[in-house]
């Protein structure tokens, strides 16, 4: 059998109707929703992706700000800073560009956002919210994987869904949302270390990927009718033609052939991931006009 | 085989005496370390809990501040209590007996708990140090060492009596049934021992027995009696009943004790196990929340 391939621009490209469509509701009541980033440094990837960010914006009908501060501020001016974002009322949502320059606390910065606008869902109090079955923003990584297997028809419910990542950003959060939301899966939580990899990653009815090393995921790992998506993403080049290419986790070719769906690199996770931000976005204003 | 009983009560008890130490050096320093749990209305199992800690706390030489509330208080005068032991010096760890009575919402009263006196971690924002930090940036025994890193109890309890007992986690198939208050916590702070390796699953999701077979630690946090039979138990298993369920005298587990005991290597009792480790380490946490003053 050869895999459905699971078209991540088309998902995102229905999230983002129905996320037009709550936008222009909040229009009618005179709301504009307003995403304020923060950057600190001239890192030229991060400057990239905030502009990625914008732009999504803006086709939305999202007002965004850049607040693009020197990369030798002071910590206590930068949570200045975005206390000052915190009271804004036209700022419904924050986030941090990371990572953050090496004489800064990311955790004490991340801390300082109000867990309403923290869009990113890195504030202590969404991560126990998200924990503890609450209301919280989620991260968009998991959040993309999570919209991915439910609207590509892969139900995650009842079913055995190996994560292999179990850092902050993919791996407890997308658990957290398994096992708590309505579609309940028995997740587990793998580090790419464990010796008995394998032994997991076989039986998996739904195997998710996130640790950023090229075909790290062959068909002898994996069994027939998986449903695979790989959150990887890595650069490598082609030995032949030297060109360099964008390639995920998984060994896409020879695993297509025994799963029954699976995520392309490029054109899977990734382009969900800024759609996923915007959705909560939207969230964050909706939740702050019924309060 | 039959299994080994681990001993809560021994565990609790090795616990309680480096304690002492510790509750010494605070009163050297003129801080006597103090409790507040607060009950709300007459529920039988919340007064056991309440007046467990109290003798405990007696022993050990912890302060007392408990509060009892009438059943009809109102959320927002629960809340305005709560925000009174916020504020009182005089109190170190501050605790909400459950279950609370009906029409009071605990999520809005665990948020309102200081983090810095969440003896239980029931605010969300408590959460953050045990679940960030990438997966095994800090280990469980790190992290707990960590000033000012208050762990809930009962986690807490069952990873000190699983390293109390010595088994090794590395490489194990960890598997904790029942994804609640407790489970999600505790499969938190599994991923940080061993090789991140841990199952959690929701007693509703796949045949369950499958999922439970494999794992060579299997923690029980369902809240059903004798939930966990003998069939679903690998032989040499080591088991960890977290379940406090009423029955005809007295309490018993999520496990059924009896026939899962001739399977597994290891195994907890109810009572005895894991509850006697909890209450002392909720205490250790009043210790623990009163040395920060003195850092």
């Amino acid at each position: 059998m050869t895999a459905r391939i699971i078209d991540g621009k088309e998902i995102s490209a229905g999230i983002k109707g129905e996320l037009r469509a709550r936008v222009s509701k909040l229009a009618g009541i005179g709301v504009t929703p307003g995403l304020a980033g923060i950057m600190v440094g001239e890192d030229p990837g991060s400057l990239a992706y905030v502009r990625l960010k914008q732009k999504a914006c803006e086709k939305l009908g999202i007002h965004s700000e850049m607040l693009r501060l020197p990369g030798d501020i002071a910590e206590s001016d930068l949570i200045k800073e975005i206390g000052g974002l915190n009271s804004d009322a036209s700022v419904h949502a924050i986030f941090i560009q990371l990572p953050l320059p090496d004489h800064i606390d990311e955790s004490e910065v991340l801390a300082a956002v109000s867990p309403d606008k923290d869009v990113d869902g890195f504030h202590p109090v969404n991560i126990g919210r998200a924990w503890t079955g609450q209301t919280a923003f989620v991260p968009a990584a998991a959040l993309a994987i999570y919209e991915i297997l439910v609207r590509s028809g892969c139900n995650p419910g009842g079913k055995d869904v190996v994560i292999v990542n179990a850092d902050d950003l993919v791996g407890k959060p997308l658990a957290a949302i398994l096992v708590q939301g309505k579609n309940k899966a028995n997740v587990t939580l793998c580090d790419a270390s464990n010796p008995n990899l394998a032994s997991h990653t076989r039986r998996a009815d739904i195997l998710v990927v996130s640790v950023n090393k090229p075909r790290f995921i062959t068909a002898d790992m994996v069994k027939d009718g998986v449903v695979v998506v790989d959150a990887g993403s890595n650069r490598v080049e082609d030995t032949d033609t030297g060109k360099v290419r964008t390639v995920g986790d998984v060994d896409f070719e020879a695993v297509k052939e025994k799963a029954e769906a699976i995520t392309p690199v490029p054109g899977g996770v990734g382009p969900m991931l800024v759609t996923m931000l915007l959705a909560n976005t939207v969230t964050a204003v909706e939740r702050q006009v019924s309060d | 085989m039959t299994a080994k009983i681990i001993d809560g009560r021994s565990i609790a008890a090795q616990i309680q005496q480096e304690l002492g130490q510790r509750i010494d050096r605070l009163k050297d320093r003129g801080i006597a370390p103090t409790i507040a749990p607060i009950l709300v209305g007459e529920n039988p199992g919340a007064r056991v809990y309440y007046r467990a800690k109290m003798k405990l706390a007696e022993k050990l030489g912890i302060g007392y501040a408990g509060v009892e509330l009438p059943a009809e208080t109102t959320e927002s005068e629960l809340i305005r209590r709560i925000h009174e032991l916020n504020e009182d010096k005089s109190v170190h760890g501050l605790f909400v007996e459950l279950p609370l009575p009906g029409g009071i919402s605990l999520p809005d009263i665990s948020r309102e708990i200081s983090v810095g006196k969440d003896v239980d971690c029931m605010n969300p924002a408590s959460a953050g140090p045990m679940v960030s930090g990438g997966a095994l940036s800090a280990s469980y025994r790190a992290l707990k060492e960590r000033a000012g890193v208050l762990l809930p109890a009962t986690p807490q309890a069952v990873m000190e009596i699983l390293l109390a007992s010595g088994v090794d986690l590395a490489g194990k198939e960890i598997v904790v049934v029942g994804a609640g208050a407790v489970g999600f916590p505790l499969a938190l702070l599994l991923l940080r021992e061993g090789y991140s390796d841990v199952t959690i699953c929701e007693y509703k999701g796949k045949p369950l027995t499958e999922v439970v077979l494999r794992g060579d630690v299997i923690c029980a946090c369902v809240g059903k009696a004798h939930f966990i039979t003998a069939d679903m138990v690998k032989a040499g298993a080591v088991v960890i009943d977290v379940g406090v369920n009423p029955a005809e005298h007295g309490i018993t587990g999520d496990v059924d004790f009896d026939k899962v005991k001739e399977k597994a290597s290891l195994i907890t009792p109810v009572p005895g196990g894991v509850g006697p480790v909890t209450t002392t380490l909720l205490l250790a946490n009043v210790v623990k929340a009163a040395e920060r003053l003195v850092l």
